[in-house]
């Protein structure tokens, strides 16, 4: 018989520990679970002190670091695309309430490539004559042994809970994104725990699978789990739930708007 | 503001970007970048119908295209994909092979071409505002031959003496490979780089050298055979506005403030995603 990996959303937040590396899948607007991120603000025992890793932040997130759950982001870009700043992270960024780790696409993608290939970093062209080394001193550059060249020696990235938000998945943990793919197939080989929440649970799937069920720890079912971010093609980004959020935090009420994202 | 009398600045924009581009050409389209979205769509519509469009929503390969969206952008960059390769792919293999032409937007730049999209103020550890991030601007700027940057609201404070932070390599001494950027568009004009210094070569049309150089606070060459920028013809802009961008996504960018929450709210409303 096969092992039935379902669960409550509740029961997936559980697995999320002070101090933690997080990572949530999809990408600014699209995909990304905030059904998840509901069910651990949930949480009487709200984690804190989490790394918050993404290759673009944005809703999902910015409601994590308004809750106070999160002392460092690692990401390329936090905000809400054309919607404008993300105010929470904005706010406690400027402030310095919360450690940036400054990231690139190049920094993200090799390093999540030396985590998934076991060794302790990969060399790569990038940053070099910018302002970026001198931001992030912890990484170190390296002599190319063939060339001579100096490069950047992007450091391995360490991720312990992934969470995915899929189209479908099947209670043995095969899931179907969309091609709106982002990092979410690295993601689901970096992280010890992956979590997948789907718009529909069933009970096999046979083809188009986008992530194994070896790789998968634990499924939720979260019907609209990506809402007001998208999940093409079921729905689209709820540009007026967007605004409504940076009203609100403009006004102060962050912690209303809270309150009311809760009882949904 | 109308840069005359039928038709507006993003329009000139989108005009500029899209005359500048050959067919065959591949193009990427960043974050939120709609007005330039539009100028390559426009290129594909009047004399590039072979140009293909890498974006980083979807991080894919797109040939086909659709008009621009909000709320269902979506439906352009991952139903009209070739191929999405997510990405990790894109970044470490991709952009490194295709060199890609791309419209990068700094929040400041300097006159040798710099560019910062981290943290205005100047200590980094202690800004006066953080921005949302620098994408993979440290890895193309280095290493690419062909940069292009765009400037939507052209002010003394995106163009500075000094950048808070080098995100955006220009033509820099610290530079191994690569060259820095090009050409750079704003509303008010355009720009290239002579021996590494910024120059004016083309005012757009009712705009004076003078309101340039007084909204520009870093040195600013100018060109001796200073240029009008051709205004957009009918068939351009009815194809923005009625082919490529109905909905006038590519209006956000030059606006700011209360006008461009209310031009959201119709864009969404439009979309039924309000």
């Amino acid at each position: 018989m096969a092992v039935d990996r379902l669960v409550s959303l509740a029961e997936a937040a559980q697995t999320v520990h002070d101090g933690q590396t997080l990572a949530l899948g999809g990408m600014t607007l699209y995909r990304r679970p905030v059904a998840f991120v509901r069910a651990l603000l949930r949480r009487p025992d709200r984690p804190v002190g989490l790394t918050l890793l993404n290759f673009t932040a944005g809703y999902e997130s910015d409601l994590l670091v308004g809750a106070g759950c999160i002392a460092r982001t690692r990401t390329c870009y936090f905000g809400l695309e054309a919607f404008g700043l993300a105010p929470m992270f904005t706010e406690a960024a400027t402030r310095g309430q919360v450690a940036v780790i400054e990231e690139t696409e190049a920094s993200l993608a090799m390093g999540i490539r030396a985590a998934l290939s076991a060794v302790g970093f990969m060399p790569s062209r990038a940053w070099i004559g910018t302002d970026l080394p001198r931001l992030r001193p912890d990484v170190k550059t390296i002599i190319d042994p063939y060339s001579g060249e100096e490069l950047m020696a992007f450091p391995a990235i360490p991720c312990d809970v992934a969470v995915i938000h899929a189209l479908v998945a099947d209670r043995q943990g095969n899931a179907r994104l969309n091609r709106n793919l982002a990092i979410d197939c690295e993601l689901a080989y970096l992280a010890g725990t992956v979590i997948v929440t789907a718009e529909e649970v069933v009970d096999r799937l046979t083809e188009d699978v986008d992530i194994a069920a070896p790789l998968t720890t634990m499924v939720a079912h979260a019907p609209r789990g990506a809402w007001p971010t998208s999940c093409h093609p079921l729905y689209p980004v709820a540009g007026g739930e967007l605004l409504r959020y940076i009203d609100a935090c403009a006004s102060g009420e962050f912690d209303r708007y809270v309150q009311d994202f809760l009882k949904e | 503001m109308p840069a005359g009398n039928d038709y507006t600045v993003d329009e000139i924009m989108a005009v500029c970007i899209a005359r500048r581009l050959s067919d065959e050409a591949t193009v990427a389209q960043g974050i939120a970048t709609p007005l330039v979205a539009a100028g390559y769509l426009l290129a594909k519509l009047m004399h590039a119908p072979n140009l293909r469009f890498a974006s980083a929503i979807g991080q894919g390969i797109c040939q086909d295209w659709a008009p621009l969206g909000l709320a269902r952008t979506e439906a352009l960059w991952l139903d009209k994909a070739l191929t999405t390769v997510g990405f990790i792919t894109v970044a470490a293999d991709l952009l490194p092979r295709l060199h890609p032409i791309e419209y990068l937007r700094p929040a400041q730049i300097d006159a040798q071409g710099n560019f910062n999209n981290l943290a205005i103020g100047e200590d980094y550890w202690h800004p006066r505002m953080r921005l949302p991030g620098s994408g993979g601007i440290p890895d193309v700027s280095v290493v690419y031959n062909d940069m292009h940057l765009y400037v939507p609201r052209h002010s003394r404070a995106v163009f500075v003496a000094r950048v808070d932070v080098v995100s955006g390599l220009g033509h820099s001494p610290a530079r191994r490979r690569g060259r820095g950027p090009v050409y750079l568009l704003s509303d008010l004009g355009q720009f290239d780089w002579v021996d590494g210094r910024l120059r004016l070569f083309a005012c757009h049309p009712g705009v004076t050298v003078e309101r340039v150089v007084a909204k520009t606070g870093c040195e600013l060459l100018i060109a001796s055979d200073l240029a009008e920028t051709p205004p957009p013809t009918a068939e351009e802009l009815r194809l923005l506005r009625e082919e490529i961008d109905p909905l006038g996504l590519r209006k956000l960018e030059t606006l700011g403030g209360a006008a461009r929450k209310a031009l959201l709210r119709e864009i969404l409303a439009q979309e039924g995603a309000l």
